[in-house]
């Protein structure tokens, strides 16, 4: 049972896409945990005490864009005050429904985020990433 | 939007020219109707002084007589020609016939001569330093007639108390009664040229406020336009994501349960399913592009061909449905000068004109190919698009181009998507042309104008 990589996060305010993210993730082997946080503050609040278990951090972080409270962009604002042991071992792709050109432009500027993704995450884009 | 914008200042100034007009034509009427009134108050002091200076020598038939006449000669002709000015000459000679009737009255009486001076200024009042020339002609006839009359010895002219009057003396009195009618010409003069100044001042003052008014109006619709077209914007952005985030979940367990249903039953139910997902989502990005499109200005840029035609054709390389070939995308770029024009504008037409090759391909022809040949020049850019696919009929090609038709009911798309094409090419200010046979593939020939500066 080799997996691509030990831990990959979540981060989507709609329980159905985590659902097909964690099962495309494991049935394919690319995570072996797929965490699925619902909200940008939870998964903060999730990353922040794991600066002292670098081991445990997700190797990627697919983010969602439009979600309630704090938009993919706020955590991003957010994440870049994190320490740099957290920013050093994640990779953030954006994960949306989006076709919005400044959506991308913005993600696109962003320092920390390595892709840009439209849903629905399939065998495909996973194979891509592989 | 624009012809409107054009047509308001005219009109307004037409509106203006009028009003001017209008303005400028009530003040004289009020100056008229204001000199008229005051003309009745005068001219009935002057008959009844001369009443009272009939006591003195007795002059009552005189009194009566010529004042009378007088009175009557004015009043006849206001009432006969009441639009024209003519009135107003007649009250200026009845002035000097009063004048030399207060002088007979008063048997040469120096003082008299002066009425001439008071009616010389009464008439200042209808601005119009004209109506002094009947006065001063009028008083000069009279003096020389009756100086004459005099001198010779004639009895009973009575036109001065001197016993001799020198040459002198009369030319002195002449000249200065002609400064006096002069100065009150003058001043008639100068009045109405400030007061028709003035009512263009005003005018213009109140013009200039109008503009700056409507000026003010003009930028707060302005300002509300552009707030209302970026809350639509919004509104757009979150209804196509709202709506599209459904559709993309529903995709995304479709694609799970492709992964694990191996029954030849349910596989055919999933892709029906998925196909039908991709058609709706189809239609709301047709929707977008054509929303976009009609409300967001025009993003110039630099276009590199090779970027953008290899962006689209990666991206419609797995489009066809399952059961169609795939469709070989060539490309031929000639681009000597840099071109520029709006990318995604460009984007949208091509995205659309190759897709649509690949979806009515020809399953006939053993080769399906689309081929783009992009040629640009200083001025334009000329982009063609042909495939050997399914072709259009005559018949239907104007329109193609219609909002929601479908040449058949084979079509798989929304009806939009030519039409959005066409928009798109007439936003960026260009042509489109479109040649095809049924069965023959088809040829779209665009030309777009190279906004380089």
């Amino acid at each position: 049972m080799d997996y691509k990589y030990k831990y990959v996060m979540v981060i989507d305010d709609n329980p159905i896409d985590l659902y097909i993210a964690e099962m495309v993730m494991s049935t394919t082997k690319f995570a072996e945990k797929v965490i699925c946080v619902p909200s940008a503050r939870e998964a903060l609040a999730y990353l922040k005490p794991l600066n002292d278990r670098p081991d445990e951090l997700p190797s990627l972080i697919f983010l969602d864009i439009n979600m309630p409270e704090m938009t993919g962009f706020d955590f991003l604002d957010e994440y870049q005050h994190l320490p740099e042991n957290i920013r050093k071992k994640c990779i953030i792709m954006m994960l949306t429904t989006s076709l919005d050109e400044r959506d991308r432009k913005q993600a696109e500027l962003n320092e920390f985020v390595k892709r840009f993704l439209n849903k629905p995450l399939d065998r495909d884009k996973i194979a891509q990433l592989m | 939007m624009v012809a409107s914008y054009r047509s308001v200042p005219k009109n307004s100034h037409v509106t203006a020219q009028q009003t001017y007009q209008t303005i400028k034509k009530a003040y004289k009427e009020q100056v008229k109707q204001k000199s008229d009134t005051l003309m009745n108050y005068f001219l009935a002091s002057f008959f009844v002084v001369g009443l009272i200076l009939a006591n003195f020598y007795d002059t009552w038939l005189f009194a009566v007589g010529v004042g009378g006449l007088s009175l009557v000669a004015y009043y006849s002709v206001k009432l006969l020609l009441p639009r024209t000015e003519t009135y107003q000459y007649i009250v200026s000679i009845v002035f000097g016939i009063f004048m030399a009737q207060f002088i007979y009255q008063m048997h040469g009486l120096f003082e008299m001569h002066f009425i001439a001076f008071i009616g010389s200024a009464i008439l200042i009042t209808y601005q119009n330093w004209k109506l002094q020339i009947p006065l001063a002609a009028l008083v000069i006839v009279h003096h020389a007639t009756f100086g004459y009359l005099q001198y010779i010895g004639y009895d009973k002219v009575y036109f001065t108390q001197l016993d001799y009057m020198t040459l002198q003396t009369f030319i002195i009195h002449g000249i200065l009664a002609t400064v006096v009618f002069f100065i009150c010409g003058l001043w008639a003069w100068q009045l109405r040229r400030l007061n028709e100044r003035q009512i263009e001042l005003t005018y213009e003052m109140g013009r200039f406020q109008e503009e700056q008014v409507q000026q003010k109006v003009l930028l707060r619709s302005n300002e509300e336009l552009k707030k209302s077209n970026k809350e639509l914007d919004g509104f757009v952005y979150s209804v196509s994501h709202d709506l599209r985030a459904p559709l993309s979940s529903m995709l995304g367990v479709i694609g799970l349960c492709e992964m694990g249903a191996p029954d030849p039953f349910m596989q055919k139910n999933i892709s029906l399913l998925k196909s039908s997902i991709k058609k709706l989502d189809g239609f709301i990005m047709d929707i977008l592009d054509y929303s976009r499109n009609s409300r967001l200005e025009i993003n110039r840029q630099e276009i590199h061909f090779n970027d953008l035609l290899s962006d689209i054709s990666n991206n419609l390389k797995f489009m066809g449905a399952s059961d169609q070939r795939n469709v070989e995308i060539r490309m031929t770029i000639r681009n000597g000068v840099p071109f520029h024009s709006d990318q995604s504008r460009l984007s949208i037409i091509l995205n659309n004109l190759i897709s649509n090759s690949i979806r009515y391909q020809n399953p006939e022809v053993p080769d399906p190919f689309v081929e783009i040949c992009v040629d640009v020049c200083e001025t334009a850019a000329n982009i063609l698009v042909r495939d050997n696919g399914i072709g259009i009929g005559k018949e239907n090609q104007e329109k193609v181009f219609n909002m929601f038709y479908r040449v058949s009911t084979k079509s798989v798309g929304s009806g939009l998507g030519l039409y959005i094409v066409k928009e798109t090419v007439e936003k960026l200010s260009g042509v489109i042309k479109l040649k095809s046979e049924l069965g023959g593939g088809t040829e779209f020939s665009i030309r777009l104008p190279n906004l380089s500066n």
